[in-house]
């Protein structure tokens, strides 16, 4: 690089402290030579400084902004290790093909925070500095999170295997939707569409994001026809249902109430929001470890600062810290429906979700290998505009340990909610099923489906009544590291 | 169960589409069974009539493929077999290209190798016979079972011998799984000819009989020159004409065991020619290192009228 | 009624052929397949009778289809078989895929039983009819 990189950190004390504004990369926020301890918390940072600041004195800021330092020098840091408490940027990389814009690598010692916090550890690391004025625009990319904090986190409450176990259900992606319209059904009728979609053969009903406790329905209202719907479906079917009953709410008082409840009409399964907050998060994941519960998460709100590629904090850290925090389901993206998802970066959402260790994979916008120490695997969600069509490509792209969940397909099916549900479990059943027999999903998928829909009428509607429908939009956050296509056929 | 060997030369090979007409020297060539006899060829010394044995049967299987595709075969043909000669006469090694050969041709689905013994199929009391059976059968399925001296399975002399549970449940399989497992019966020729006649249910479930010769003496030099060249040895002069008239005393020996005789043999020469560099008490060069004398062989006790084997026969000698 | 537990239940029952191929894609991933029969279809009956060991062993699928085979000499008709296949691989050591090869002729199915407790509350209870019946006389 230049000059600036022979800058020796941590300048001689006297001059280091004296009174006054100082350089942050002077103050020993920019170490090139460091090398990073494995138990450091590491994160990367996409950071766009403003005109005339140069990367590293913005990387340097970030770094300091972000662990100990303030605007200007203070006396007090004499008083503690600060060398050690500082974070340290050790890396600054150009963006590719993408001037103004760099990729900042800054290490922190484990020591910075507190066991098992995520609402700690995002105050230290989004905390104060994405308000920042010398830069324009910054966004977390990703974070490598050292085992040594890793197992300060229980993790998910009940996870992929154990959920599996308790379901019964194996081999196969479980197969879910949301009860729609997502608003103005009162108790008796919403409790009719899961009793039709359970009955007709999804695994799982859920309640959209905001469904919570509104005029129309309150939430005893909705807990006691939808459990009675799961009930019965069971019993005509003889096999496990459950219906993701939300609990979100005003309090944590209310939510445990709500969960409480859920647990005495036998349900398996609750549902929390991402909006409710990281603590609030993890207090319901461990009021479901200890009742076992399995939780699910809609990721609501997470759009408003993961999706825009210049500023915000990257969804894959979203679902690191949930992994950690330990929800047991996520909404990871579809890839294919009608939400925001290029297939690399879901790629390496899926990964973080469900891998032992995941190593760095810049395509899939993987910046370090992770190692996740034996915590419980986060059962991914894919919602949103999918289809019985699109079976063969779901499967391909997102594997068999993930829920699928067809709201308006399988409740907008013409025949009806049972049909519906029905076409869905009929295309998977057979796609796996090939899968299996080792046929190419992606060249005879279609024919497999048409085959399949020849002993399903309910599927040859299905087929036909969605078959031309794609979301075919590009995507904004995709990989830096590789030329992109986007999603969809 | 002595073994399970799998034999890294399969691939698993595609299917082609039916012809008008079939090319039968391309189909030999594409299925790839000219390698294995060629492998076959550097593998074993000699064996002509062995050798001469599998081309025909693998010809046969060739044919039976293409009528298949035809049309022209209905059932499945009897792929049993039985192997017959002494001791250390390439019976496993031939098993063990049969088997790939068999796969290639599509006849086996995996082409793996299961050698057992009776012990391995016969229990010890009651109710063990069964499931030990029909767990060597599972695991040879897809591949090729190899019984190495099947007459031990039936003992007529004590009538609840549980051999014959195990018999029953072969048979069975053999006759009814002929898609799914092939059996090779091996052992010495007059034994299992008995073997044979007690059990003519086996007899008539097998379609090739192999039979195995003795090794002549100038084969059996050639098998040793090619271990020693496996293991980075050679003899000198003196050594080879040494081990000539060695072969020569030793066949006429009871405990003959053909191309393992001649193995154990070297094995001995080695552990002499160790002894006698340890104890020469100068530098060794490589040269020293890899070349066995006529002393390291002509100190077996085959010369003084002993059987050289381990452990010794007759002590005394 | 069809009892839809297992990975397939919503298709024509499989064939012989059908099931062999995937008992192969089970064995070709190291998983270890079992043959498990029970005549209880309670969904949270999860202890299925084992029909020996699971087969940790077996190369190809031939060798469970023999099995299976021996099984439904026994059972078939009056009970349910399933395979499962189990991965002992770190992390997951648990099933990977389980799916029902054979079921009774005829299936009662299920009474839902409802027990009114506080307020609008209840209490449900999934009994099978068959298991009204002693084991082994219920199909």
């Amino acid at each position: 690089m230049n000059a600036i990189d022979k800058t020796k950190p941590a300048e001689e004390k006297r001059s280091r402290y004296s009174a006054g504004v100082m350089e942050y990369r002077k103050m020993g926020y920019w170490q090139p030579d460091y090398e990073p301890k494995d138990t450091d918390v590491i994160a990367v940072f996409r950071i766009t400084p403003q005109d005339g600041v140069d990367e590293i004195e913005a990387s340097a800021a970030v770094a300091g902004e972000s662990s100990t330092a303030t605007w200007t020098v203070v006396w007090t840091d004499r008083l503690t290790a600060c060398d050690k408490y500082r974070a340290k940027c050790y890396r600054v990389d150009p963006v590719p093909n993408s001037p103004g814009s760099w990729f900042a690598y800054i290490a922190y010692d484990l020591d910075l925070f507190e066991p098992g916090s995520i609402a700690n550890l995002s105050a230290s690391i989004i905390g104060n500095v994405f308000g920042f004025k010398p830069l324009k625009a910054l966004r977390l990319e990703d974070m490598r999170l050292p085992v040594a904090y890793v197992k300060t986190f229980d993790g998910p409450a009940t996870g992929i295997v154990v959920e599996r176990e308790r379901l019964d259900k194996f081999g196969r992606p479980l197969l879910g939707a949301t009860v729609k319209p997502k608003l103005g059904l009162s108790g008796r009728n919403y409790g009719r569409v899961v009793y039709e979609a359970l009955k007709g053969g999804l695994d799982f009903t859920k309640d959209d994001e905001n469904i919570n406790s509104q005029p129309f329905m309150h939430w005893r209202e909705r807990f006691l026809y939808c459990m009675e719907a799961v009930n019965k479906a069971q019993a005509s079917t003889g096999e496990i249902k459950g219906t993701y009953l939300n609990v979100t709410a005003a309090t944590m008082e209310d939510m445990y109430e709500r969960a409480d409840f859920a647990k005495s009409l036998g349900s398996s399964i609750i549902m929390i929001d991402l909006v409710i907050g990281y603590t609030a998060i993890q207090s319901m994941a461990k009021w479901a470890r200890r009742n076992d519960m399995i939780l699910h998460l809609h990721r609501a709100g997470h759009s408003t600062y993961t999706r825009q590629k210049s500023h915000g904090v990257s969804f894959r850290v979203i679902t690191k810290w949930m992994r950690l925090a330990g929800v047991d389901h996520i909404h990871a993206g579809t890839v294919v429906g009608k939400l925001e998802g290029d297939p690399h970066t879901t790629k390496g959402y899926y990964d973080l979700c469900r891998e032992d260790f995941v190593p760095q994979n810049l395509a899939h916008g993987i910046f370090f290998d992770q190692p996740w120490a034996s915590t419980r695997k986060l059962m991914p969600v894919a919602s949103g505009g999918i289809h019985a069509g699109q079976m063969h490509q779901l499967i391909d792209l997102l594997g068999e340990d993930v829920v699928l969940q067809f709201g308006g397909g399988t409740i907008g099916h013409p025949m009806g909610i049972q049909a519906g549900a029905t076409a869905n479990r009929v295309a998977l059943e057979a796609m796996i099923l090939a899968r299996n027999e080792g046929r190419d999903l992606l060249g005879e998928g279609p024919e497999i489906l048409k085959a399949a829909a020849r002993h399903c009428l309910p599927l040859k509607q299905a087929l036909e009544t969605w078959k031309d429908v794609t979301f075919n939009y590009s995507s904004t956050d995709t990989p830096d590291f590789v030329p992109q296509a986007t999603a969809a056929e | 169960m002595d073994a399970v060997i799998d034999d890294p030369n399969i691939v698993p090979d595609a299917k082609a589409p039916v012809p008008g007409a079939i090319d039968l020297r391309a189909e030999f060539s594409s299925s790839g069974l000219a390698e294995v006899f060629d492998q076959l060829d550097r593998e074993l010394v000699g064996l002509v009539p062995v050798k001469q044995r599998l081309r025909e049967i693998g010809a046969l299987l060739l044919v039976d493929s293409a009528r298949k595709r035809f049309g022209l075969e209905a059932v499945s043909p009897t792929l049993h077999m039985s192997f017959t000669g002494n001791p250390g006469t390439g019976k496993t090694t031939v098993a063990l290209r049969m088997a790939e050969i068999l796969h290639r041709l599509g006849y086996v689905r995996k082409g793996h190798l299961v050698t057992v013994t009776r012990d391995d199929l016969v229990g010890q009391y009651i109710g063990h016979t069964a499931p030990k059976t029909k767990e060597i059968l599972k695991k040879a399925m897809g591949g090729v079972l190899f019984i190495d001296e099947a007459y031990y399975l039936y003992r007529p002399e004590n009538e609840r011998d549980y051999g014959q549970e195990a018999i029953e449940i072969l048979l069975q399989v053999m006759e009814n799984q002929r898609d799914d497992l092939v059996v090779i019966l091996a052992g010495y020729a007059d034994r299992m000819e008995r073997f044979f006649t007690a059990n003519p249910g086996f007899r008539s479930r097998v379609a090739h009989h192999v039979d195995f010769p003795d090794y002549s003496a100038g084969e059996l030099d050639a098998i040793g020159g090619r271990i020693l060249e496996t293991m980075n040895y050679r003899m000198d002069a003196g050594a080879q004409e040494a081990f000539r008239r060695y072969i020569d005393l030793r066949m006429l020996q009871p405990h003959f065991a053909n191309g393992r005789s001649i193995r154990n043999a070297l094995d001995r020469a080695r552990l002499r020619q160790a002894n006698r560099l340890f104890n020469a008490e100068r530098p060794v060069t490589a040269d020293d290192l890899v070349t066995l004398t006529a002393e390291d062989v002509l100190a077996s006790r085959v010369f003084s009228g002993g059987i050289d084997s381990y452990p010794p026969l007759h002590p005394s000698n | 009624m069809r009892l839809t537990q297992g990975a397939f239940s919503f298709l024509p029952d499989l064939t012989d052929e059908q099931i062999g191929k995937q008992v192969q894609y089970c064995i070709d991933n190291g998983w270890a397949v079992n043959i498990e029969f029970t005549d209880d279809p309670h969904p949270r009956n999860t202890y299925w009778e084992l029909w020996g060991q699971p087969m940790f062993d077996v190369r190809d699928a031939a060798g469970v289809m023999f099995e299976l085979n021996e099984c439904r000499k026994t059972y078939k008709g009056r009970h349910y078989i399933r395979v499962s296949a189990f991965d002992s691989t770190h992390t997951w050591e648990s099933l990977r895929l389980s799916f029902i090869t054979d079921r009774p002729e005829e299936e009662p199915g299920f009474a839902l039983e409802r027990q009114e407790v506080d307020g609008r509350s209840i209490r449900y209870t999934t009994r099978a009819y068959a298991a009204n019946r002693p084991e082994g006389a219920r199909y």
